[in-house]
């Protein structure tokens, strides 16, 4: 084995082993991991969930953040004693809820959000894409396009169309059980994808069809669409290329973010996926992340409630994304009206990530995750990494049929919109 | 090919030309990084054994950004390298520990938080706006600007790609009257409103160096807008820049030097009768703190034929109330009085205090304000000192320290330059091409209270054990 063998070897095992030794708090809670929706705590009970495929025994929190409001200053009104048999409580979802086409169900109400190749490693996006596989789950490719490695896994991938159509071919349309049009993502709302030069190495480059160590802005918002109009035009377009898949709408959370849901369900979109601003894995400008449109906390309500009132509640699938860290944040938000979430920083969090936020320097993370160097992509093994996000999920399965028996609920989808089992802290 | 349409275009696209002005006093560490140091030895002793004296594996070390690139790697990290990655702790918890430094923990006061001390020097220092992976990081919600978040349009917008884009959002603000009619008696005595290119001016500071003033004054003149000074020998170079508060000791210097725009104490209508004889082709403006009867002073004076009004609160945004509230409540109420009197459209609001962050401009704006002015941000900017507290404008306690002009014009100008930026991010986010097209526009915002008693509504409260 060669130095540079060995070299990526000693740091991988000592990651890893790192990974097992913090959340057992021997060492004390390190005291510059975390903030305030990522606490130290959060990430460290990450750790220790991916590690054990159960919840933490330490007392490790494990549900909330402490970012002063939204799921973190909800609760339930569960008193802790199981009314149905836990094991029984099925997480299932449907992801088409209309008289027509394929009918795709997922047995937990999660799957992944999109990150795209360039963004995040290779190994990372594989280690994604395996899990999924594994759960019986999706996840996304994001839109720097479809590597070949994920080709052997594409039952369980969604080939995501954006705006800057990175990578976007009829074969990657072909292979999609479900199609995601991105049209805003919450942590940088109305601002299109933003991959910064470092990153765009040879093989992002070739993938994206662009120029080496050159930014890359996605445009805002799709040139050819300006009204619902259009947008129906593109899910057509879609479903002429591939007629078996279903179509997902991601959409940023604005005022009208109920309007924008209704006109995705009458342009024939099977989800309508709603991105607060208080997520996001990728580079954003500062400014937007916190000032521009509404947490999803708040998104969620707002559309399910519309969505009733106009009849189609039970016709179209609502999933929430952007701030879901935890197991009580996915049934928080099912509580408040949607149908499952789309979970992705967790899944990085799960392989080492500590939310510091420094993916965009240099040669990007630290422990492999948001970064295209060949030398730190290695540190996940897809292996490895597959497994973590497989316990993590495990972990939240628990956590979800607690809470789900403490109310006698015998399915997850009778959780939905039952604000009333929720309680708020001052 | 006809000659005149082959003549080169003249047109200029508005930019602000930032470039790079490094900090001249040293920061603080944002990062305190450390090591046990025996355990450190013992394990270099354990790994030259594990990897066989293999000194390029022994010594490969655990940080891509260099903090033990130095002579004695981890035994004396480079502290100033570390970005808090805390990779070194997942890999040798038991020996390394990373915190936040304490001198980056007491940075600032009670207002201005370290996080937002970092963020202002790094945006004069780079001119670069904030980017960075992972989500945000910060508290929810909260008061103030902090509740509020901004609108975005998903698909329907006429402008497009923000900062990259080919497709041009004016920032361009009027100051001065707008008459309602034409008056035919008074055509030639109306001054005209003055256009400033970004919708900020530098209020009066309570500093008193040269130096400082002449950077603001410079900066002002580049940038095409303006600084406010209660003190005329202040940045007196850049005149044509300045907006002097008259009182009864400058009054007839400013009725001598003629200013475009002139500000002085709403509360004293003597000298606004004065200036209104004296200074016929300046825009003049009353400055009027903010209380509880702002709104009925700022209608009043709307009448009396003010071109403008500077609405102020202390330096933490905090109104002069006896139940002190925030600027974006009570710039909200004055803005909405002079809509409902139907005055609002004759005069300028430049609304000042707790403006400190490149948010609070569109916010500001969205709240009532045409513009806004910065104030203990140019002092932060140019690295003044915090002694205290920065709440009182009378008895702050930000120290200036000694700056080199021509650095501290290039860091304000970095400044504006990447407020600039942002506010049209913002803009753009929203689908507006106009600045203007913003202001008061409270249905293009929302305000975390109302959004948690509608989405949250049927929720019942508890206490947590």
């Amino acid at each position: 084995m060669g130095n540079q063998e060995l070299i990526v070897e000693k740091h991988s095992e000592r990651i890893h082993h790192g990974l097992e030794v913090l959340p057992t708090l021997r060492h004390g809670l390190p005291a510059g991991l975390g903030n305030k929706r990522w606490t130290a705590e959060l990430i460290l009970a990450t750790y220790e969930m991916a590690l054990t495929g159960d919840l933490p025994k330490n007392g490790l929190e494990h549900k909330i953040g402490d970012s002063g409001g939204g799921f973190d200053v909800l609760g339930w009104k569960n008193n802790g004693f199981p009314k149905v048999d836990q094991d029984s409580v099925d997480l299932s979802i449907s992801l088409n809820k209309r008289g027509e086409g394929r009918k795709i169900e997922i047995p937990l109400p999660i799957y992944g959000g999109g990150m795209s190749f360039g963004s995040i490693s290779l190994n990372f996006m594989l280690a994604r894409v395996r899990a999924a596989q594994k759960i019986g789950t999706y996840t996304s490719t994001g839109e720097g396009g479809y590597p070949d490695a994920i080709v052997p896994y594409r039952d369980h991938v969604i080939t995501q169309v954006a705006t800057g159509m990175f990578g976007v071919r009829e074969e990657t349309i072909q292979y999609a059980p479900i199609v995601e049009f991105k049209y805003a993502q919450g942590a940088k709302p109305g601002l299109g994808g933003h991959l910064l030069a470092d990153k765009v190495t040879s093989e992002v480059a070739k993938m994206r069809e662009s120029s080496m160590f050159t930014s890359l802005y996605s445009p805002f918002p799709f040139h050819s669409v300006y009204s619902v109009e259009d947008h129906k035009k593109h899910v057509d377009w879609i479903k002429t290329v591939n007629p078996r898949a279903l179509v997902s709408v991601k959409v940023s959370t604005p005022t009208d973010v109920d309007m924008v849901a209704i006109g995705s369900y009458y342009a024939g979109a099977n989800i309508i996926h709603i991105d607060g601003g208080y997520g996001g894995t990728g580079a954003a400008p500062e400014i937007a992340k916190k000032n521009i449109a509404m947490p999803i906390e708040y998104a969620i309500p707002k559309v399910h409630d519309y969505l009733v009132s106009e009849g189609v509640r039970d016709d179209i699938v609502l999933i929430a994304s952007g701030g879901i860290r935890t197991a009580d944040d996915i049934a928080k938000a099912i509580a408040l009206g949607a149908d499952g979430c789309v979970v992705a920083t967790a899944e990085a969090v799960a392989v080492g990530c500590t939310h510091c936020g420094n993916c965009e320097r240099g040669r990007g993370c630290q422990v492999g995750i948001t970064t295209t160097d060949p030398e730190l992509s290695q540190f996940i093994e897809p292996e490895w990494g597959e497994q973590r996000i497989v316990n993590l999920y495990t972990a939240w399965t628990k956590r979800l049929r607690w809470i789900l028996a403490g109310f006698g609920l015998k399915n997850i989808r009778e959780l939905r919109g039952r604000k009333d089992l929720l309680v708020r802290y001052k | 090919m006809d000659s005149e349409t082959s003549k080169p275009s003249k047109y200029e696209r508005f930019r602000i030309e930032t470039k790079p002005a490094p900090h001249v006093y040293q920061i603080p560490n944002k990062f305190d990084v450390s090591a046990k140091k025996l355990r450190l030895a013992a394990m270099l002793v354990h790994e030259a054994f594990e990897y066989k004296l293999n000194k390029e594996v022994v010594l490969s070390r655990p940080c891509i950004y260099g903090v033990f690139g130095g002579r004695f790697g981890g035994f004396k990290p480079l502290k100033h390298k570390c970005v808090g990655c805390m990779r070194c702790v997942q890999e040798y918890p038991h020996i390394m520990a990373v915190k936040q430094s304490d001198e980056y923990k007491t940075l600032g006061d009670s207002f201005w938080t370290p996080e937002a001390v970092f963020t202002i020097w790094n945006e004069a220092s780079t001119g670069k706006i904030p980017v960075k992976g992972m989500g945000y990081k910060g508290a929810f919600g909260g008061e103030g600007f902090d509740g509020m978040w901004t609108d975005m349009s998903e698909i329907v917008r006429p402008t497009r790609d923000g900062v990259y884009g080919r497709e041009y959002i004016s920032t361009c603000v009027d100051i001065g009257r707008k008459p309602t009619r034409v008056d035919f008696g008074k055509i030639d005595q109306s001054p005209s409103s003055v256009q400033v290119p970004v919708p900020i001016i530098f209020d009066d500071l309570p500093a008193l160096e040269f130096d400082v003033w002449n950077a603001v004054g410079k900066a002002a003149r580049k940038l095409g807008t303006f600084f406010v000074t209660h003190d005329q020998t202040r940045g007196e170079d850049y005149r044509e820049r300045m907006i002097p508060i008259v009182d009864d000791n400058s009054l007839d210097e400013t009725l001598e030097k003629r200013p475009s725009i002139v500000e002085y104490d709403g509360e004293r209508s003597d000298l606004s009768e004065k200036l209104s004889d004296s200074l016929q082709s300046s825009i003049v403006i009353a400055r009027v703190p903010l209380r509880e009867e702002s709104g009925l002073v700022a209608c009043k004076l709307a009448r009396e034929g003010v071109h403008g009004l500077h609405l102020y609160a202390d330096y933490h945004g905090q109104d002069y109330s006896e139940d002190p509230k925030h600027i974006s409540e009570s710039l909200k109420e004055v803005h909405q009085l002079l809509v409902k009197e139907g005055l609002r459209d004759q005069v300028t609001i430049i609304a000042s205090g707790g403006i400190t962050l490149a948010e609070h401009v569109p916010k500001a704006i969205i709240c009532g304000a045409d513009l806004v002015g910065i104030d203990t941000t140019v002092l932060v900017a140019l690295q003044a000192e915090f002694l205290g507290e920065t709440q009182k404008r009378g008895t702050y306690k930000l120290r200036p320290r000694k700056i080199d002009p021509a650095w501290g014009t290039q860091r304000l100008v970095n400044l504006f330059g990447v407020w600039h930026d942002q506010l049209i991010e913002i803009l753009s986010a929203m689908g507006m091409r106009d600045v203007r097209r913003l202001r008061g526009d409270i249905g293009r915002s929302m305000m975390d209270a109302e959004l948690r008693e509608h989405s949250f509504k049927g929720i019942a409260w508890a206490t947590k054990n």
